[in-house]
């Protein structure tokens, strides 16, 4: 205490401390603007992204025997955008239907039975991805009216939910993801 | 602060020494060196059988001899096959996903070994789902995958009775029509490696038969095995 009374004087001490109090109300405005830029900020993004921002990545459609009246697509979709979409289902030439499916396993060890369930929609998070792959989640082709060859191309509709939305692709028919 | 401090260090700091045989420590050390012993041990006994990237069984035993319906509705018996290493799975034609994964990792295991290994080697595909997969169906769809794969069934009670003595399972679920013949089915999604002496060795699930070169090793070690 000696030594502070040797650095500021009793008029510069309070001069100190208005000077703090005058920052304290400052740094309180500050805040609020802070928050109220936050605020805008979110409400002016939620806006901007109320169209759904979805790309598709590695997209393939499995060759299948002619045999075979279904056969599945996989890919990886990645929403750019900060809402949440749902691929909810696809339309292609060549078949009837198309269907997301889940991959269900029930049980433990040699008893576990691995199937697939049709569900109403595939989740795609906001700034994150939704990854189709062989033994997992797909987008199950039912109904086959042609069966393409490896290397063929084939016209597929993807729906994304919300906003009714949709992205027309060429996917290559393949047997087996590429490396 | 002087008056403070002396007080500080006139306090008695040092504890009572440990005993040097203190049981607890004891016995902690003798925990530790067991489980350290059996850690070292079981990795040993591991290694010795390691090599293997399939779930090897352990001791082998004789695999159930199916008696199944082949192509041209012929009988075909497992062992029909020694001599060969069998890799079969269950499955059936409708399924989209997990079956057309794994005969497409069987045919690229299959076509990864020698010609001269190949012809030591059958791939079997067994359907449970004998009502909609007749034996020429069955025929084109694994053909398509390689000429050189069998497709079998039988009926109900016989797919069963396999099914069973393998420990499989599968069953039946209904489709979102109410038409008889929409529905799918939940299946054990192994495939089991029947070594050339007739005996279960490895199984692979799904998953793991995509790592098809560690696949093609295993079944290059199989038929490197002394036979008796």
């Amino acid at each position: 205490m000696g030594q502070t009374q040797n650095v500021l004087s009793e008029s510069e001490l309070r001069a100190l401390c208005v000077f703090v109090v005058k920052c304290s109300r400052l740094a309180a405005i500050g805040y609020w603007l802070f928050s109220l830029a936050l605020v805008l900020l979110s409400v002016h993004l939620a806006l901007a992204d109320d169209q759904v921002a979805v790309t598709v990545q590695r997209p393939w459609i499995r060759a299948v025997p002619d045999v075979m009246d279904s056969t599945a697509v996989y890919m990886v979709l990645v929403n750019t955008s900060s809402i949440p979409a749902e691929l909810v289902g696809g339309s292609t030439t060549i078949a009837d239907s198309v269907a997301p499916m889940i991959t269900t396993k029930e049980g433990e060890g040699l008893k576990q039975v691995v199937g697939m369930k049709s569900v109403d929609a595939l989740k795609i998070p906001a700034h994150g991805t939704l990854v189709l792959e062989p033994n997992g989640n797909h987008l199950m082709v039912m109904g086959l009216k042609e069966h393409p060859k490896e290397g063929a191309q084939v016209d597929f509709t993807i729906k994304l939910e919300p906003g009714d939305h949709e992205i027309h692709l060429k996917i290559p028919v393949q047997k087996k993801p590429v490396p | 602060m002087s008056v403070a401090s002396s007080k500080t260090t006139s306090v008695p700091s040092t504890p009572p020494r440990r005993p040097f045989f203190d049981w607890r420590v004891w016995t902690v050390a003798a925990v530790l060196l067991v489980a350290v012993g059996l850690s070292v041990l079981f990795g040993v006994k591991q290694n010795a059988q390691q090599g293997f990237f399939g779930m090897r069984l352990f001791p082998l035993k004789t695999a159930y001899d199916f008696k199944l319906t082949g192509p041209n509705g012929a009988e075909v018996r497992l062992d029909q096959f020694q001599g060969k290493t069998v890799l079969f799975l269950f499955g059936f034609t409708h399924c989209a996903n997990i079956c057309p994964t794994s005969l497409t990792n069987l045919t690229e295991v299959y076509r990864a070994l020698t010609p001269e290994e190949r012809k030591q080697v059958q791939v079997v595909f067994i359907s449970v789902d004998p009502d909609r997969d007749k034996p020429q169906t069955l025929e084109q769809y694994v053909t398509s995958f390689d000429p050189s794969f069998i497709g079998l069934t039988a009926p109900k009670p016989t797919i069963d009775q396999t099914v069973l003595a393998y420990g499989a399972s599968y069953e039946m679920v209904a489709g979102p029509t109410n038409e008889p013949n929409d529905y799918s089915v939940n299946h054990s999604a192994y495939t089991y490696l029947v070594n050339p002496s007739g005996k279960l060795e490895l199984l692979y699930g799904n998953e793991k038969l995509a790592d098809v070169q560690r696949v093609v090793s295993d079944i290059q070690a199989v038929l490197r095995e002394p036979r008796s």
